[in-house]
């Protein structure tokens, strides 16, 4: 991992105060305007993410939450008019947007996980492997590891291990989410981001999810976007309260569920809007 | 009810039961929408079914005439005749197959910088053999001509029996029967009549020797080729002589046992139209009514048009949906569409002044002369109609094919691109396999839109009625043909309503009716089938 640059942030609440400062951003977000169009979605946005930690994002809908979260794999510029106007975004110390960098190598290092469970019409063995293939993996051998590794790495593998050549369609909502969790792993990223990952899932298959991401935070540096406030509390180390495009609060999860700084945070998580 | 009303409303019960709604013969505007629409569809049914059941109403008269045809064909006889004429109608392909060999031959040698006398020597024992060849088969036509005479009278006997029949029965139904008494109708005896033919038995025996004896012995001075491939082409021929000496005894033996009164199997009318390999209409001898070359002939433009047109579609709907940018999209969307704008006879046209022209300059270049079939006989053939069809089936399978992409869920797509897929294997692996059902919809009804298709074909594919030489490999792909809907257009106007050829057009228009129903049927149904697995 290479040394953050030591340039001072200009927001005031770029750095989690007491998150230890020490520790190497893994994700390091300055000043950045992101627009769609002519409608400002992010204003000023900076942020530094640890590695090997889970960082929640919350907020209200609507507030760029998904928006920020897909700058740092690039799926923003499927879309026509999303531009970012100012600022930087760097991983593992790298400008993302720099013209040398490989969009295709970065998304292999930053994994996505989507609000809908999002399988391919294709088994599940087929679903996993695809990151490997379409790098030309054909080995057998290696992809059965694979297989293997990853459905157990998404805490999956004792439910489908007999059934890994039917349509990953065939499964439950929370097994398929597990399934896109373990599609990401396959590929080895360093980052996950999860945009809402147990929205559609019912309590149970929400708390296998929750389990997995405290397993996960082992391995892998995970970001995961949330509107369920228990859910922040319960799995994140870090949280982000985004209000209108902005970054309002950055702070141990603890201080911000306990001791909020802003009025704004403390109105949200009490329930007064939101 | 409200305890205290206010003055001014008026009670809930009046404010529910409106009596004085606009009502038009009794009926509310809601009731008149659901009608009108109601209506719209009931017309579209009911046209549906007249066109059906007139179709078949006319149509199914086929079988029963068909049927007459074929009975008078054993009756009269020319069945028995035609055992003699076949073996004629061979030994002429192969006069054929050896005058074109000698053509080769004669343009092998002047290229080589020979005079035409020296040429005209060096062939001069080709020409003996080829002359040799050629008489051989003068005795058995002597006895084909006598032959054909006597069956052609005794059928046009027959047809003058019914003649006066269908005359008498018209002038019985208008009450004058004094008149109609007056036409005599003596049955034809075909019993009796076909004596004669096959009296001349023996005569057509002899026939045949002669004919065996003179091939065999012209065959002995078969001389050799200074080519290999033109040596095949003897050989060839030499052997088809010698299968047919050979046919010779089973054909007498066949010859000897027909009987004019043999019954003819009811399912032969049905057969002799759908699998016959014959379409001859207005002859002097007998009709036939195959279907098979008019089949044949929209299958195989149908082939060329989708080989062009589902590549050219496809990729268009591939481009647009996924790669283009929104002003090419703007741009080339209605471009495409504005091709199904074109009347098909200004297609034809173009084909007729440019394509064909064009085309077969191209097969001419010396240096493409290796292609197969290359260079082109004709202007217009199945390829130029083939063409000019993919054009206009580009539409259909571009437009249909492009929802059928864009209907694949967006989140299929970013989950491939967030897993580091590039554009290329996005669109390989996921999204046309997620819309494959969708796709092959379209390109089945591509499909529809192309054999349905009639001003093109019948102007640019050189309407020749016969099952193209698939022994020629790609070759058959630039022979003239006729197809399904050319005949019907081109032959309708000229026939006698309620005839037989008539009906049988009828008939070519049931099947390609049945075919595009099949067609449309099978696309709804993968679509349906399929839809869910596309998520
Ligand atoms: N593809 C898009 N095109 C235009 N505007 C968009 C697009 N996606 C999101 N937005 C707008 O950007 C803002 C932030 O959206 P988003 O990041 O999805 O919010 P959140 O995830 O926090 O609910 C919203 O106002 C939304 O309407
Ligand atoms: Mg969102």
């Amino acid at each position: 991992m290479n040394p953050t640059d030591t340039k001072t942030m200009q927001s005031a609440t770029a750095d989690p105060d007491s998150a230890d400062a020490a520790a190497p951003a893994m994700i390091e977000v300055e000043n950045l305007d992101f627009f769609y169009g002519q409608a400002q979605a992010l204003h000023d946005v900076s942020i530094r993410i640890p590695a090997n930690k889970v960082t929640a994002f919350i907020g209200p809908s609507g507030c760029g939450k998904s928006t920020l979260l897909r700058c740092f794999n690039r799926m923003n510029d499927l879309i026509d008019v999303a531009r970012i106007d100012a600022g930087r975004i760097k991983i593992h110390g790298v400008d993302i947007h720099h013209a040398d960098v490989d969009v295709i190598a970065l998304r292999r290092q930053v994994g996505m996980v989507f609000q809908k469970s999002n399988p391919f019409p294709k088994s599940i063995y087929e679903n996993i492997t695809y990151g490997l293939q379409i790098q030309g993996v054909k080995d057998r051998k290696q992809l059965d590891e694979v297989v293997e590794k990853s459905l157990r790495g998404a805490a999956l593998w004792d439910e489908v291990k007999d059934r890994l050549h039917t349509s990953g369609l065939g499964l439950s909502g929370g097994q398929q989410q597990r399934l896109c969790i373990a599609r990401a792993i396959a590929v080895e990223p360093s980052i996950i981001l999860m945009d809402e990952p147990c929205s559609a899932l019912d309590p149970i298959a929400t708390s296998k999810v929750e389990e997995l991401i405290q397993q996960l935070k082992t391995k892998y540096t995970i970001v995961i976007v949330t509107h369920n406030m228990q859910q922040a509390g319960r799995c994140s180390d870090q949280t982000a309260f985004f209000y209108l495009g902005k970054l309002i609060e950055y702070s141990k999860t603890e201080k911000i569920f306990t001791n909020p700084a802003q009025k704004q945070t403390e109105d949200y998580i009490t329930g007064r809007f939101g | 009810m409200s305890p205290t009303p206010s003055p001014s409303a008026r009670p809930i019960s009046e404010a529910l039961l409106n009596r004085n709604r606009f009502r038009f013969l009794g009926l509310t505007p809601g009731e008149i929408i659901k009608y009108f629409f109601n209506g719209n569809a009931v017309v579209a049914i009911v046209v549906l079914a007249l066109i059906t059941i007139f179709l078949f109403r006319e149509g199914a008269g086929f079988f029963g005439q068909n049927m007459q045809n074929l009975r008078i064909y054993r009756l009269a006889g020319l069945e028995y005749v035609d055992f003699i004429r076949r073996q004629v109608d061979e030994h002429t392909a192969m006069n054929r197959a050896l005058n074109e060999s000698r053509l080769a031959q004669f343009n092998r040698l002047t290229a080589a910088g020979r005079t035409v006398e020296e040429v005209n020597t060096a062939l001069a024992p080709f020409d003996a053999f080829a002359t040799a060849f050629g008489d051989s088969v003068e005795d058995v036509r002597g006895v084909l001509s006598d032959l054909t005479e006597v069956a052609t009278a005794i059928k046009q006997k027959d047809q003058v029996n019914r003649d006066r029949l269908e005359q008498k029965a018209m002038l019985l139904g208008a009450g004058k029967s004094d008149e109609a008494d007056k036409i005599t109708v003596t049955p034809v005896d075909f019993a009796k009549e076909t004596v004669t033919l096959k009296g001349t038995f023996p005569a057509c025996q002899a026939a045949n020797q002669q004919f065996a004896g003179k091939l065999q012995a012209a065959l002995a001075t078969a001389p050799a080729m200074p080519e290999a491939k033109l040596q095949k082409q003897i050989d060839t021929v030499q052997a088809q002589a010698q299968a047919l000496i050979a046919s010779l005894p089973e054909i007498e033996r066949q010859m000897q046992e027909w009987k004019h009164d043999a019954p003819i199997p009811l399912s032969r009318s049905f057969t002799s139209f759908l699998f016959g390999r014959q379409w001859l209409t207005a002859s002097f001898w007998q009709d036939w009514y195959g279907i098979i070359p008019l089949f044949v002939g929209s299958l195989l433009v149908s082939i060329i048009a989708l080989t062009i047109a589902v590549p050219l579609g496809v990729s268009a709907a591939i481009y647009v949906s996924e790669i283009a940018s929104v002003r090419e999209k703007n741009f080339i969307k209605p471009c495409i569409e504005f091709i199904s704008a074109i009347p098909s006879v200004v297609l034809g046209f173009f084909g007729i002044a440019m394509l064909g022209t064009a085309l077969r300059a191209l097969s001419q270049v010396s240096w493409l002369s290796w292609f197969p079939g290359f260079p082109m006989s004709e202007r217009l053939n199945s390829l130029t109609a083939g063409c000019l069809l993919a054009l206009m089936a580009v539409p259909t399978i571009f437009s249909l094919a492009e929802d059928a992409l864009n209907n694949v869920p967006k989140h299929f797509k970013e989950a491939s691109y967030a897993l580091g897929a590039n554009r290329f294997q996005t669109i390989v692996r996921i999204l046309v396999p997620a819309s494959l059902s969708g796709i092959i919809s379209a390109i089945l009804l591509g499909f529809g839109r192309v054999i349905g298709e009639t001003m093109v074909v019948l102007l640019c594919a050189g309407n020749r009625i016969a099952i193209p030489n698939f022994t020629e490999g790609l070759g058959a792909f630039f022979q003239p043909v006729h197809t399904m809907t050319g005949i019907i257009a081109q032959e309708m106007g000229e026939v006698v309503t309620g005839s037989i050829h008539y009906r049988a057009l009828f008939m070519v228009g049931i099947v390609l009716f049945l075919l595009s129903l099949g067609i449309n049927y099978v696309a709804q149904l993968i679509v349906r089938r399929y839809r869910i697995s596309i998520g």
